[in-house]
């Protein structure tokens, strides 16, 4: 989230898509009442299904799984004809009035893609996603192999007045100008009436240029599920820049996160493609750390009269102090702080990479720790093949469930070769939420630490406990026998006052960061004794001076103490900053970009919402949260509110390697989509989507009767495939079941609590049939066309599937492997499907 | 009905055989515990009762199968009697007349058969009441299995249950009355089963003339 | 002791007066439920079970998001979940939380006869006391709400007891502790309906419920239980909120004006009687008696 779960309550008008807070994050969700209760606040929900969030929307539109992006891109359409937009912050804050590299072309311009794309190789030349330079020269592509993209200029070309025809404005206005309410209808099925009163209804807070009011954009896994979720995002998040809204209380893109502790994950490395604290991981043809470093910090590029302060421009001072946590005295100036020692990542090692691999014999084993890898991936049978093929498999879990008993599932039984499979299972009893301590990183990036509520029952152990076990053990053994390259092992710090079992706390004081000899502050003169805890990440160094675990996580656990388990309340704002509430990063600042919450000059938008603003006395900025600003830079020397950025702005535009699939978010087709894509019938799909061409990997069209389009979902009476194991959400919801429009019910002569069968290419899913007034039929191009949704809780193991009540399938049996060529997320939203009696 | 199943003393006639009678105290101990328990529920003021035989719950529970022994043994009375039972137009006479026979002026009343009207009635009273006490007993007793669309049964049943009872409370005193303290010998009519022709012929003459083929009354 | 004993007003099958009534100044609770901002999360229905600690039962799927088609013994608290196309053709997806009303007038109570089995407390609350109940199912009878449930087994009497002794050390009732969205409000009966009537104005006002309004029905004296609706005009369509409910006209007619007839019938029948007796007498004396007896027919 830019913003936060209590920031919600300052909005006055929400846009829920792609997600049902209502059903998925009702704690969450009572910001968003709040909202309306006290603020008169309007929701609208745009969802493939009428849900329980939808019942408390001012405005719900239907829309066709995977069409958001025309969705939102009219709403962009929309703003821009009907001059809905911020235009002082567009201006000033974006890169809007940036000028475009004379190469780059718009997919309306190049057949459905932008410049640069490669057919063969099916990847884009991005060095034409660019911004022109301000002298007109063309900086040069590197020279070394395979190339690295140009860098962006050091001084932009720029049109404060937005007019140049190649400003990234009237590029963006042209892109979306061909997302017209009639497209729109036939693409996403909503009705040219309901868009247009959609449309209107949110870009109502820009009424006359007002710039009082905020909105924000709630979205989850609706959005980030498709084979181009990330560009959904970045739609989004342009709507926001154009409207104002980024950095404004009430305002925001805000990812709900499904789980307590998944911003936690990713904060933390959950991907392969960053190390802690997003930076970006090695590469082999890096070589070393300093051209590692000088590959990811990227330099500043803006209108020369304007400053940025760029501060990604730090990088190696949280890459040096990463790997003095990593390496402590190993890590020194002389050895490139143990570069070496750091895996390279040569390629993709996405989720379904992992399991596409051991589907084809080259990863032996797997360690599936806090998931139920079967269960939650797409194309469950794929995996469960995967795990056939597995040399061995360990599992810590607190149930018995769908991963560790593979070879129990219905369809190996069905095959009858569960006695051919050698895969040994080791399944370890773990620890429950409420049996650890530790601290969960919620979706408005707040670190709560709680403590254990109850000890582990029986031969439980803590997750930690069996993963340093086995690190222990996997040292004495290099320590033994040596090997090819034992230092990352034996050379790994691990000075826990339990090693065994290391304290969650010390762990969180490492992230923390600590000095390893004494500083000084060169300005306030403030001290810091060697071996002290850091305050925060400006102390960092590179050195060697300082350790640091995550750089966005420094501050959290201080001298002062454990910054993350505190608890007070108070909030003499009501602004809903709670400073004093746990800590959140980054330097406990609740609103990213809170210096966008003021106008040029340094005061707030809203006086009656003052975030920050700039305090002429103290000539600084100052506010009820924390600026996320350079604390001095007065508002005349005109320094780019989006400080992570090298611009220093708002992207628009996202320039050269942002994202594999376009500067400008482009409305492609799902991977199985009832309909060619509209815009451009020859360029449907993401023209650079993820896809495997493995036996398991097929692919559905509408010619071989997978004609429904099928959305996955949960349930507020059910978590993941955990619940069904407790008597009290089986009674709430006791089987699995598949939601079926009453329209589309009546003319199979399906009723209510009938069984149906559900296929796609790839499997099947037998439930009974929820016949709902929720979900109408829709005209895709003119063509009647029926959607369902399937909640994805049950599988074959749990309280009513040991009794045999229920299918004992798994939805994802149904959905398939083509993932985000930026995030690679697998596309579980949005599907196609076929519909019979069972 | 067999007049050959017992001795009857001599100038005695049996009126109710055996199993007449076992019927009769089955009903009537039934219809007590009936009566107590359903006192109990009827007013707070009674409600006593309920404690004094058992408990709320112990009440609560043994009402309806009591219901149920008292229901079978009006079924019972029914096959036995039923057939005696029929309102002739003598018995309408009879009514026109009760005013004599509440005074006690019998001899100014039309002669009644083996049973006179009041009788009769009473039958019939406690058999329609009886009919309309099982159901609307049933309903009270299962009123969960009423669903909610069909509450009006249950309305309709705390009326109909209640408003026969206290029909039937009318009839009991009236019937205890007249049997205990009003026609002596009735009482002991239903103990032994016989009663004497004298009895007969001054409670029923026409049944009287049945028997002995001469007249009850020869002031008429 | 004598603190509970006085925090009753009303008892159940009850003969002579009320130790609490006219005793206390004790203002009447009341929970607030605004159905505009219920999210159908069934926290409330977890939070009902765990804190009354009821035992799980079985459902079975019913095409519904519903838990079970309506509440149970050991299930006082139930959303009901009801979907309906406005004439616009709009849908709307009502929740409504259905629970123990705790009227005023409570038609359960006035149907009781047990003793002490149902009682009222002088804030408002009206809760079973299961030890006392007889399971004769009358306040099933009374309830214009398809409250009070059996338990088959006990043949005793369920219902939500708005938790009171939550309540009486102070506390909200579980369900409102539990609510997420804040639809759920707990405070004294005049407090509940400022903040209605206020949300409903405010619905009116600013958002398209042109009808919104508040859901206290006078029929059973008010209730301790309101509703904020998005239609006021239409409670039926919550899951058949009766729009005008009382207490049955049969109970009414049988605790009332039948209940005076009855016994006045009674006691004028054995009044009656008596006078009879002593005015005629029996039909024959003792003697003519024995006569009959002794006397064998010639």
């Amino acid at each position: 989230m830019t913003n936060g779960w209590v920031d919600i309550k300052n909005t006055d008008m929400m846009l829920i898509m792609g997600g049902n807070p209502a059903e998925n994050h009702p704690c969450g969700f009572k910001w968003a009442m709040e909202a309306k209760r006290n603020r008169n606040a309007k929701i609208i929900s745009v969802d493939p299904r009428f849900t329980r969030t939808s019942s408390v929307a001012d405005q719900f539109c239907q829309i066709r799984a995977g069409t958001d992006i025309a969705f939102l891109g009219g709403v962009i359409n929309y703003a821009i004809q009907n001059n809905r937009i911020a235009h002082e912050y567009l201006v000033n804050y974006t890169n809007a009035a940036f000028v475009v590299d004379s190469d780059f072309k718009l997919p309306a311009d190049t057949d459905g893609v932008f410049s640069g794309f490669n057919e063969a190789k099916t990847s884009y030349d991005r060095s034409s996603w660019n911004y022109a330079s301000a002298g007109g020269a063309k900086a040069a592509a590197g020279t070394a192999a395979p190339a690295p993209l140009p860098p962006m200029p050091e001084k932009v070309d720029f049109d404060l007045t937005l007019q140049n025809p190649n400003c990234v404005f009237q590029l963006l206005k042209k892109h979306y100008s061909r997302y017209t309410p009639e497209i729109i209808e036939r693409i996403t099925g909503i009705p040219k009436q309901e868009f247009l009163k959609a449309a209107d209804l949110f870009t109502s807070v820009r009424k006359d240029g007002d710039m009082k009011k905020a909105a924000t954009i709630i979205y989850a896994v609706g959005w980030t599920h498709h084979s181009f979720g990330t560009q959904i995002i970045r739609t989004a998040a342009m709507l926001q820049l154009l409207l104002g809204n980024v950095g404004r209380a009430g305002g925001g893109v805000n990812a709900l996160r499904g789980h307590s502790n998944i911003q936690g994950a990713t904060d933390m490395a959950g991907l392969y493609d960053t190390i802690p604290g997003y930076l970006k991981v090695p590469t082999p043809a890096d070589g070393s750390f300093d051209a590692w470093m000088k590959r990811t910090t990227p330099t500043a590029s803006k209108p020369a009269p304007w400053e940025s302060w760029n501060y990604y421009s730090n990088t190696s001072k949280f890459a040096t102090s990463f790997m003095k946590t990593m390496y402590g005295d190993a890590a020194t100036k002389e050895n490139g702080w143990a570069f070496d020692y750091l895996p390279k990542v040569d390629r993709d090692y996405s989720w379904t990479n992992l399991w596409n691999d051991m589907y084809n014999g080259t990863v032996k084993g797997m360690l599936a720790f806090g998931m139920n890898g079967v269960a939650i991936g797409p194309d469950s049978n794929k995996n469960i093949d995967a795990l056939k093929k597995a040399d061995w498999l360990v599992v810590g879990e607190i149930y018995q469930d769908e991963t560790s008993e593979f070879w129990k599932s219905p369809r190996v039984i069905a095959q009858g070769d569960m006695k051919q499979i050698q895969t040994t299972v080791y399944r370890l009893p773990c620890a429950g939420f409420a049996e650890k301590d530790g601290s969960f990183t919620n979706s408005a990036r707040w670190l709560l630490w709680k403590n254990a509520a109850v000890p582990t029952p029986g031969d439980c152990r803590l997750d930690q406990a069996i993963v340093a076990e086995i690190f222990l053990k996997v040292r004495d053994l290099y320590k033994k026998e040596g090997g090819k390259f034992p230092d990352p092992i034996l050379k790994l710090s691990w000075n826990y006052t339990v090693p065994m079992n290391p304290p969650l706390a010390e762990v969180l004081k490492e992230l923390n960061g600590k000095a390893l000899a004494d500083l000084e502050d060169p300005v306030t003169k403030v001290q810091i004794k060697a071996g002290q805890q850091l305050p925060g990440f400006a102390w960092l160094k590179d050195d060697g001076t300082t350790a640091c675990g995550n750089w966005i996580y420094s501050g959290c656990y201080t001298e002062a103490g454990n910054q993350t388990a505190r608890r007070d309340p108070s909030d003499p704002s009501n602004m809903g900053v709670h400073a004093g509430w746990g800590w959140s990063w980054p330097a406990n600042r609740r609103v990213l970009y809170n210096r966008a919450s003021c106008d040029v000059d340094g005061k707030p938008w809203d006086p009656t919402r003052r975030q920050v603003w700039w305090n002429e006395d103290q000539q600084k900025w100052v506010g009820n949260d924390v600026p996320d600003f350079k604390a001095d830079s007065k508002p005349k020397d005109h320094m780019g509110p989006f400080i992570m950025n090298a611009e220093g702005v708002g992207r628009i535009f996202a320039p050269l390697a942002a994202f594999a699939d376009g500067p400008f978010p482009e409305f492609y087709e799902p991977i199985e989509s009832p309909v060619e894509n509209l815009l451009h019938a020859a360029r449907s799909h993401n023209p650079v989507v993820t896809k495997f061409k493995d036996a398991d990997d097929k692919f559905g069209t509408p010619q071989q009767g997978f004609n429904v389009v099928c959305t996955t979902f949960r349930l507020t009476e059910h978590y993941h495939y955990w619940t069904k194991n407790n008597p009290m959400n089986v009674q709430l919801v006791p089987e699995p079941f598949i939601e079926i429009g009453a329209e589309m019910a009546n003319e199979m002569g399906i009723r209510g609590g009938e069984k149906v069968k559900v296929s796609s290419a790839r499997g099947d899913y037998i439930a009974k049939a929820m016949v709902t007034k929720r979900i109408k039929p829709m005209l895709i191009d003119g063509k009647k066309t029926y959607q369902i949704g399937i909640p994805f809780h049950w599988g074959y193991r749990g309280i009513a599937e040991d009794e045999g009540k229920t299918s004992l399938k798994m939805v994802n049996a149904l959905t398939h492997t083509a993932t985000d060529p930026n995030a690679h997320t697998p596309e579980f939203k949005g599907f196609l499907v076929k519909v019979e009696k069972a | 009905m067999s007049q050959t199943d017992q001795a009857v003393p001599a100038g005695h006639v049996l009126r109710y055989n055996f199993k007449e009678r076992i019927t009769h105290w089955v009903a009537a101990g039934s219809y007590l515990y009936l009566l107590l328990t359903g006192l109990a529920f009827w007013s707070p003021w009674c409600f006593w009762i309920a404690v004094m035989l058992g408990g709320g719950q112990v009440s609560r529970m043994l009402h309806p199968w009591m219901g149920m022994v008292f229901a079978i043994c009006v079924v019972i009375m029914y096959v036995l009697w039923a057939s005696h039972m029929g309102l002739t137009e003598n018995d309408k006479k009879w009514f026109k007349e009760v005013g004599y026979y509440v005074q006690n002026e019998d001899e100014k009343m039309p002669p009644a058969g083996r049973y006179n009207g009041g009788q009769k009635s009473l039958f019939w009273g406690f058999v329609v009441c009886m009919v309309l006490l099982v159901l609307s007993g049933t309903v009270l007793w299962f009123t969960e299995s009423i669903p909610w669309s069909l509450r009006y049964l249950r309305y309709a049943a705390v009326l109909v249950h209640a408003s026969s009872a206290l029909l039937t409370i009318g009839l009991f005193l009236l019937h205890v009355y007249m049997g205990v303290f009003a026609e002596r010998g009735a009482l002991d009519s239903m103990v032994h089963g016989d009663v004497p022709l004298k009895f007969i012929k001054r409670y029923h003459p026409g049944w009287y003339e049945e028997l002995t083929g001469q007249p009850a009354s020869p002031k008429k | 002791m004598s603190q509970a004993t006085l925090r009753v007003q009303k008892i159940s099958g009850h003969a002579g007066s009320v130790p609490g009534d006219d005793a206390q100044r004790e203002y009447a609770v009341c929970k607030l439920i605004d159905t505009t901002t219920c999210i159908g999360c069934k926290a409330c229905e977890v939070a009902c079970m765990e804190w009354n600690d009821l035992p799980f039962g079985q459902t079975v799927f019913d095409n519904t998001y519903q838990t079970m088609p309506e509440t149970r013994w050991n299930y006082w608290n139930l959303i009901l979940f009801n979907e309906h196309e406005k004439e616009d053709g709009s849908l709307m997806w009502l929740m409504r939380k259905n629970q123990c009303m705790h009227c005023a007038d409570p038609g359960c109570l006035a149907a009781c006869p047990s003793d002490g089995a149902i009682v009222q407390y002088t804030n408002g609350i009206v809760d079973f006391q299961q030890a006392n109940c007889i399971g004769c199912g009358y306040c099933i009878t009374g309830c214009p709400f398809d409250i009070p449930k059996m338990n088959p087994k006990t043949n005793r009497v369920f219902k939500c007891t708005l938790c009171a002794d939550r309540v009486s050390e102070g506390l909200e009732p579980a369900c409102i502790k539990s609510c997420p969205t804040g639809c759920l409000h707990f405070g004294s009966k005049e407090d509940m309906l400022d903040i209605a009537e206020k949300r409903a104005k405010q619905l009116r006002e600013h958002f398209d419920f042109p009808s919104a309004g508040v859901y206290n029905p006078q029929g059973v004296g008010g209730t301790g239980v309101v509703y904020v609706l998005h239609d006021a005009t239409k409670p039926e369509l919550y899951g058949g909120l009766p729009s005008n409910p009382s207490i049955p006209w049969s109970v009414k007619l049988w605790k009332g004006p039948l209940k005076w007839l009855g016994n006045a019938a009674m006691l004028g029948g054995l009044i009656g009687l008596v006078v009879h007796y002593l005015r005629f007498g029996p039909k024959e004396r003792e003697e003519t008696i024995k006569e009959a007896h002794e006397g064998a027919e010639p």
